[in-house]
């Protein structure tokens, strides 16, 4: 257990020296401010581009709007660049041959596997949570409407998805001999479950319904219990992923 | 201009955090930049248009694909 802590302290110092935490937390924090802005700017936009030539009835912007975005653009580009900035997380290591000096030296090779997972996992959790905390401050202060009333309830999928995300980045990673590959495994990945996302009947099942339902949770139109099957799959799934993360690596060359 | 600045100034609590975020991306990004010489590949000129006039992504790129090793300077 010591050498994981000390492994952990490692991915840390790590993740902060190479300004990936730094690079994840600002563009969150980005696209948090962004969404509360975009939904109040959207009516201004379109009265400056059709101006009076077009009367639109543009309905006022309301807490849906900005809620509606800010799972729009972290379900997208969010995922997205948390997919681009891990994806090198464990072939980075064993293509410069990092490892062999500790793993030679007796540390057991499941504790690389568990302290870059958990690493991950806390990054993904300390970014997503303060960007939903600002979304949420800006939305109650620009909107305060009753319109979005389970708000916690959108955001405890999207969180438990990245725990799913996170582990397929880093067995990806330990796959692939290079970040490239990592990231087209989780790319391919992603995309399987969006096709398995076309049958309705394994909707209920698909982690990716995980990131697809959340405005109907926050506005109650779906409660987090008809999810259940797809958090427990998600996180059944991560789970076993990681294990195959430290079957991978056990028989890997470094 | 005068309903331009008046939504500047509405949007204010959230245009000045924005601004700041990319600026420190920018920034951050601009003097790793100017102070690693090595890159996996392109030059610096090229690294500091990038980080400079493609916002958020820009150094995420820098960061991601063109920062080179820093173990031999």
């Amino acid at each position: 257990m010591a050498t994981l802590s000390t492994m952990l302290k490692k991915e840390l110092l790590e993740t902060w020296r190479t300004y990936r935490f730094l690079i994840l937390a600002v563009v969150v924090l980005i696209f948090a401010l962004m969404s509360p802005l975009i939904a109040k700017l959207t009516p201004d936009i379109m009265k400056m581009s059709f101006g009076k030539t077009l009367q639109l009835a543009i309905p006022k912007p309301t807490s849906i709007d900005s809620w509606t975005q800010f799972y729009k653009n972290m379900t997208q580009m969010g995922i997205f660049v948390v997919a681009i900035l891990f994806g090198g997380t464990m072939s980075q290591e064993l293509s410069r041959g990092t490892l062999v000096n500790l793993v030679t030296k007796g540390l057991p090779r499941w504790v690389v596997a568990v302290s870059k997972y958990i690493s991950l996992v806390v990054q993904w959790s300390v970014a997503l949570t303060a960007s939903f905390l600002v979304t949420w401050g800006y939305t109650a202060y620009y909107f305060p409407d009753a319109k979005t009333p389970h708000i916690w309830q959108g955001f405890v999928p999207l969180l438990l998805f990245g725990l799913f995300f996170l582990a397929v980045i880093l067995f990806g990673s330990t796959l692939a001999s290079n970040s490239y590959g990592g990231l087209l495994f989780t790319i391919l990945v992603v995309g399987a479950l969006y096709l398995v996302n076309l049958f309705k009947a394994a909707q209920n099942y698909n982690p990716i319904s995980l990131i697809g339902n959340n405005m109907a949770l926050v506005q109650g139109s779906k409660t987090l219990g008809e999810l259940g099957p797809g958090i427990a799959i998600a996180i059944g799934a991560g789970l076993v992923l990681l294990a195959g993360t430290v079957i991978l690596l056990n028989r890997k060359k470094l | 201009m005068n309903t331009n600045w008046q939504l500047l100034a509405d949007n204010l609590p959230i245009f000045i955090p924005l601004i700041l975020l990319e600026l420190i991306l920018m920034v951050t990004a601009l003097v790793h930049v100017l102070r690693h010489p090595h890159y996996r590949f392109g030059n610096r000129i090229l690294w500091v248009l990038i980080v400079v006039f493609i916002q958020i992504i820009g150094p995420i790129l820098y960061f991601v694909f063109g920062r080179g090793d820093d173990r031999r300077g």
